[in-house]
């Protein structure tokens, strides 16, 4: 049996961490080892906003150390991701470089939503998770820097948010006041409640959710206190009960009740209070603590690349689902979408020898016809410039931030002309670049077919021959509109793949 | 609220270090019991001997450290330090009568019957030996002698802790009035005792070395007349004051502070009973003894000479027949030991067993090619360990050797100190121990990358990583490659290596942090079952016991109706036979041959018995001070086994002494009763265990042989 050792390195923001694991398609995933050590980087970030000499060395050193443990495992593969923290740093870049040198260790620095979707695979490769979520659930990830909830019905993601309530920064925001109280869990509260209040009239108005499936610290701690068992699962009233009554006590106590080492750990208060407001806030039933972390699901995204493991979730259909949430919260016409969508995909398909993209382009394509049209709901005349900004800032499960650039530009250039790399080099890479190109070209020919979102060709079939896009189409509708439009989109088409569309007429008399 | 206060009550508890004195004097039983051979009995006298120096040094040390620092605080039996250095000088003299009257009254005399004389008077020297020592004092101990004299310019030298020494006085010869003091000390290079011709035929005789130089005295002070010259030697305060918060290489510190040992206050002085007063009085003076730490020895000093005489060549019948350690069944000497235990945990209890599978799966180890990694602490080893030796070559064949050595063992620093330094030298990554805790914990673990992926083998012992000792303490150790035990294993050294603590242990529990809280739970489940009418039984068995919460939740367990059975060795700080608080507990002690070292933890659990073994005692420093681990013993083959090491010492009625109500150890009356020494039996068994048909080859090599 062929087994691949894999390593994952994580920094957060007060912890580093090292897990090993096997990974084989018969067992699946096997944590062999789990190192953590106590690196407080969120202090010196949410204070100076910057990473400082010492605490880069420390870093160093930890990450050296980890190096050797590797080494002493014969690792295979290793990756190494660093947390929200880094990217509220000044010195981000020089930090990475530093470290680089000193270690030989590349660390990427995930944006918030690849981060969330890195830990979220974790979860969404256990059994449990696709039932779940079927019956409504609330995926909640508290980090020390931000906190995310991942809503799904039905088993698709219907929204994800990103909050600024990691449990470092709350622990950094009130450490002036923290020796004027006594017991800090009201403040905390007050601090937490105005967000959690602002979440749940917009986004979860009417949906109804079962489950919060928590991650993030101490929450199988907190779990063995609500049940006795160990259990993963708790309903919520027990939960809160539970927590409620770690509020009266002081750190020493609750990390005695909870058996902890670290016994005067000051970020336990906020994390119970956190939980425990979520908790009461959400609405569901039961609480599931599966106890997998970001470095758990950077070993499943390695095997999932790497075709070690095949995912039991669709996680493309997540993406699918959360663009056309997206687009029914700022009211996209839906026929239009759909036909935009399945015309655009047509073309993608039938070209696939001309422009040499794969799955996952076909993916951001279909996301970028769903969403083509969002802005309208807030200027109809700067329709894409808002499309674009909307897309940039929400956030879409199982996008990386540069798919969702190239998303948010797709949909940009399918109205706009595009300008040279130059003028777009700061947002995009070269590759990104012509991926943005040739989505935005099929995206402006297939919408150029629909332009009086009337839908009105049907059987529409695409076949390239003799640097031609033959699009055939059967219609009964006067048809001027479209074909006259074509003509213009086409130019930009034939720029980019020097093929050139026409479209083919089938007279249907109805 | 009343009930607990009884339980937690000082007078239900006994003194510590009185309970200690308690166990040396059953250790002295053994050199007074007429039925073991003689030699045996002389190496039981020096054992009281040099436990008594280790008492001293330690524990007497940090009373008069209390006592000097005004401490108040008073002990789990209610006494201040003074009040226990009172009763401990008491309790000491007492013993030390005894011993020499031992020594004076018995074995002396049983040496004469049998024609072995040690001779403590170099006046009893005849002729012929006379010439003999002298010759031997010129030829090898003259040149090895530093002899100090006292003058206005030669300050009071160095006398180094636990040396022997010679004080005399001295007139220059011409200037008979003044009386000078000088000092030599009996070099421990050489043997302290010298055979010496014999006065009967086939006889054999033994000069002690301090006699002989108390005889040349006068060549070594060559324009001097000596006075007087008596033996005496000296016990230091040899607790080492380590500021481990402060201290920014705990290696250095360590070497910098057993520097500064060989001062350390003096706080016993031995000499010779009749010794001069004008000398005894200078050596009190200079070395700042009290009179009541001044013990008057009606004998040779320092006993630990006996347990050199106990190797006598040529008087066999003297000593019991040395036993070797039997094969462990399941493990076929050269074979895989990797596959063996994949097989089922295997147990092994030594000395009865043998230790050699431990060597050599270190050894295996470090030459295997699939093996990634060995981690091992290791606290107290042999001279020149197999392991040691083992654990460099892994790392000189890249394997991963991660070795916690614990620096502060106890009188081991210094040897510790030179073979941590070899390993790293080798390129294992060393770790000194932990700031504030010792690290007791006896494990190895061997990570192995197989077919089916990584796969941890580990060793779990209740006794250290030491090949010699193993040989003579009673341990249990258990390999296992549970991946539950693996786990927790990995995460014990994860932790040992300074990362954070695991989020959760699987089976294995460990001080400082959750054993205590393990225990007290453990029997007060005992109490409930009890309290609602099941049976509770609890068999412990440990070397000490003094640690208090875990005696008042004993007590407790007694009052609620609990069967207690305990063996300790050494201190029991618990009181048998309290109306109401403790006629449930029984406790016994074995001292045997071997020296009784494993911990084995028992509980009922309402028909579903918990057994444990582990590297803890149930004291306060263990519990609380030190990185401890108790497994439990999961294997129901090896539970039977471990049950039957409990009811063989239970049964024992031989070498088990049995603590009464007044605090007293008694031997069991025998009469009528088949008599059961567990120690003898456990050899006699490991021996059955033996397959007959071996199933392995012998190796013996055949030398080819020329033809006719």
């Amino acid at each position: 049996m062929k087994i691949t050792t894999f390593a994952a390195i994580y920094i957060g923001s007060y912890e580093v961490s090292l897990k090993i694991f096997e990974i084989s398609p018969k067992k699946a995933i096997r944590e062999i080892d789990h190192v953590r050590a106590r690196v407080e980087i969120g202090k010196d970030c949410y204070q100076k906003g910057n990473i400082g000499y010492e605490l880069m060395d420390e870093l160093g050193n930890l990450l050296l150390e980890y190096k050797k443990i590797m080494e002493g495992y014969r690792v295979d593969a290793y990756e190494a991701y660093a947390g929200g923290v880094f990217r509220d740093i000044k010195n981000e870049l020089f930090v990475l470089d530093q470290l680089f040198i000193r270690t030989g260790i590349r660390i990427k620095v995930p944006s918030n939503s690849e981060h969330r979707f890195i830990g979220y695979k974790a979860v969404a490769f256990r059994p449990e998770f696709d039932e779940m979520t079927k019956q409504g659930a609330a995926v909640v990830d508290v980090g020390g820097g931000n906190l995310q909830v991942t809503v799904f019905s039905g088993g698709r993601v219907l929204s994800s948010q990103h909050m600024v309530l990691g449990i470092m920064r709350l622990r950094e925001q009130l450490s002036s006041i923290q020796n004027a109280v006594a017991h800090y869990e009201i403040p905390i509260e007050e601090l937490v409640n105005k967000d959690l209040e602002v979440f749940k009239s917009l986004y979860l108005k009417d949906t109804k959710i079962k489950y919060i499936i928590f991650m993030g610290e101490y929450v199988t701690d907190l779990m063995k206190k609500t049940d006795k068992k160990g259990s993963q699962l708790a309903t919520v009233e027990k939960f809160v009960r539970s927590m409620r009554k770690f509020y009266r006590k002081n750190i020493d106590q609750i990390s005695a009740e909870l058996e902890l080492l670290h016994e005067n750990d000051p970020l336990l208060v906020p994390y119970i209070v956190l939980y425990t407001r979520i908790a009461e806030e959400l609405d569901a039933e039961e609480i599931w603590a599966p106890g997998v972390n970001v470095s758990d699901g950077m070993a499943y995204d390695y095997a999932e690349r790497h075709k070690i493991l095949k995912p039991l979730h669709d996680f493309d259909e997540d993406v699918i689902s959360a663009a056309r949430q997206l687009s029914d919260r700022y009211e996209g016409f839906s026929p239009h979408i759909d036909a935009l969508v399945e015309m655009s995909a047509l073309v993608f398909d039938a070209m696939k020898k001309v422009h040499g993209m794969g799955k996952r382009e076909r993916l951001l394509l279909q996301t970028a016809a769903i969403l083509h049209d969002c802005g309208k709901y807030v200027s109809i005349a700067h329709g894409a410039e808002c499309a674009y900004n909307i897309i940039m800032e929400s956030e879409i499960i199982g996008l990386t931030h540069l798919e969702r650039e190239i998303v948010a530009s797709a949909v940009l250039y399918n109205t706009y002309p595009m300008g040279d790399y130059a003028e777009l080099a700061d947002r995009l890479d070269q590759e990104s670049y012509m991926t943005v190109a040739k989505l935005s070209a099929i995206l402006r020919v297939s919408n150029a077919m629909d332009r009086s979102h009337k839908q009105k060709f049907k059987n529409v079939k695409a076949a390239v021959r003799d640097k031609q896009l033959v699009i055939t189409i059967e219609t009964g509708d006067d048809i001027t509109l479209e074909k006259g439009l074509f003509a213009v989109k086409a130019e930009y088409f034939e720029h980019v793949f020097g093929i050139r569309p026409v479209i083919r007429e089938k007279r249907v008399y109805k | 609220m009343d009930k607990e206060k009884t339980f937690t009550n000082p007078e239900h508890y006994e003194n510590r270090e009185l309970s200690w004195l308690k166990f040396n004097g059953r250790v002295l039983n053994e050199a007074r019991d007429k039925e073991i051979p003689l030699l045996e009995r002389l190496k039981f006298t020096g054992i009281t001997s040099s436990n008594l120096d280790e008492f001293f040094m330690v524990r007497v040390a940090s009373l008069k450290d209390m006592v000097h620092a005004g401490y108040k605080k008073k002990d789990i039996a209610g006494m201040t330090a003074s009040e226990q250095l009172d009763a401990i000088n008491t309790a000491t003299r007492a013993l030390v009568d005894m011993q020499y009257s031992t020594y004076n009254r018995s074995l002396l005399p049983k040496l004469k019957n049998r024609n072995i004389v040690i001779l403590d008077a170099y006046e009893d020297l005849s002729e012929e030996q006379a010439a003999f020592a002298d010759a031997y004092f010129m030829e090898t101990v003259y040149p090895v002698l530093t002899p100090m004299a006292l003058d206005a310019s030669r300050p009071f030298p160095l006398i180094r802790n636990k040396t022997l020494n010679i004080g005399a006085l001295i007139k220059r010869k011409g200037a008979e009035k003044e009386i000078e003091f000088a000092t030599v000390q009996v070099p421990s290079v050489l043997p302290r005792i010298v055979e010496i011709p014999s006065a009967q035929e086939d006889g054999r005789t033994f000069l002690l070395l301090e006699q002989m130089i108390e005889r040349n005295l006068s060549k070594l002070f060559l324009n001097y007349k000596v006075v007087c010259a008596h033996p005496y030697r000296i016990m230091r305060n040899a607790d080492l004051p380590i500021d481990e918060d402060e201290a920014a290489d705990l290696l250095k510190e360590i070497q910098k502070q057993l520097k500064k040992r060989q001062w350390g206050e003096v706080i016993r002085l031995e000499v010779e009973d009749r010794m001069d007063e004008k000398l005894l009085s200078i050596l009190k003076k200079e070395l700042h003894v009290a009179d009541a730490d001044v013990f008057e020895i009606n004998g040779p000093l320092d006993l630990t000479f006996l347990m050199k005489l106990y190797g006598l060549k040529g008087c066999d019948d003297l000593r019991y027949k040395p036993y070797t350690p039997q094969r462990v069944p399941q493990i076929e000497p050269g074979g895989d030991i990797f596959a063996a235990i994949r097989g089922g945990d295997i147990l092994m209890h030594h000395p009865y067993q043998t230790f050699d599978p431990v060597v050599e799966f270190i050894r295996r180890a470090s030459i295997d090619p699939d093996v990634l990694a060995i981690k091992q602490t290791l606290y107290r080893v042999s001279g020149n360990s197999p392991i040691i030796a083992s654990l460099a070559q892994a790392a000189e064949n890249g394997k991963q050797v991660t070795v916690l050595v614990e620096l502060k063992a106890r009188f081991d620093e210094e040897h510790n100190i030179v073979w941590a330094k070899k390993l790293e030298q080798a390129g294992c990554h060393v770790i000194y121990g932990l700031v504030g805790l010792k690290t007791h914990s006896k494990i190895a673990l061997v990570v192995r990358r197989e077919e089916e992926g990584i796969r941890r083998y580990v060793h779990l012992g209740t006794g250290n990583y030491n090949d010699s000792t193993a040989k003579l303490y009673t341990d249990c150790g258990i390999f296992t490659c549970s991946e539950a035990i693996g786990e927790d294993a990995t995460a014990v050294f994860n932790m040992l290596s300074g990362y954070s603590e695991p989020l959760s242990w699987n089976r294995l529990v460990v001080a400082p942090i959750w054993l205590r809280k393990k225990f007290l739970k453990l029997i007060s489940r005992e109490t409930k079952h009890a309290k609602e009418g099941r049976e509770g039984r609890i068999i412990a068995k440990m070397n000490s016991l003094c640690d208090k919460d875990i005696i008042a939740a004993l007590y407790e367990a007694s009052a609620a109706g609990v069967q207690i059975d305990l063996i300790v060795r050494g201190i029991c700080c618990l009181k048998v036979g309290i109306p109401g608080i403790s006629e449930n507990i029984r406790v016994r002690s074995i001292v045997g041959n071997f020296l009784e070292h494993s911990r084995i933890f028992y509980f009922q659990n309402d028909g579903q018995p918990e057994l444990f073994m582990g590297s803890a005692d149930w004291m306060p420093r263990n519990l609380d001070r030190r990185v401890e681990i108790l497994f439990p013993v999961e294997d129901e083959e090896i539970q039977k086994n471990v049950y039957h090491i409990l009811e063989v010492e239970l049964a024992d009625n031989t070498k088990a002494h049995i603590l009464k109500k007044d605090g007293v150890y008694e031997k069991i009356d025998r009469r009528g009763k088949t008599l059961v020494n567990s120690q003898d039996q456990f050899c006699k068994e490991a021996k059955v265990k033996e397959p007959k048909d071996k199933g392995y080859q012998e190796r013996v090599f055949i030398p080819a042989e020329p033809a006719q």
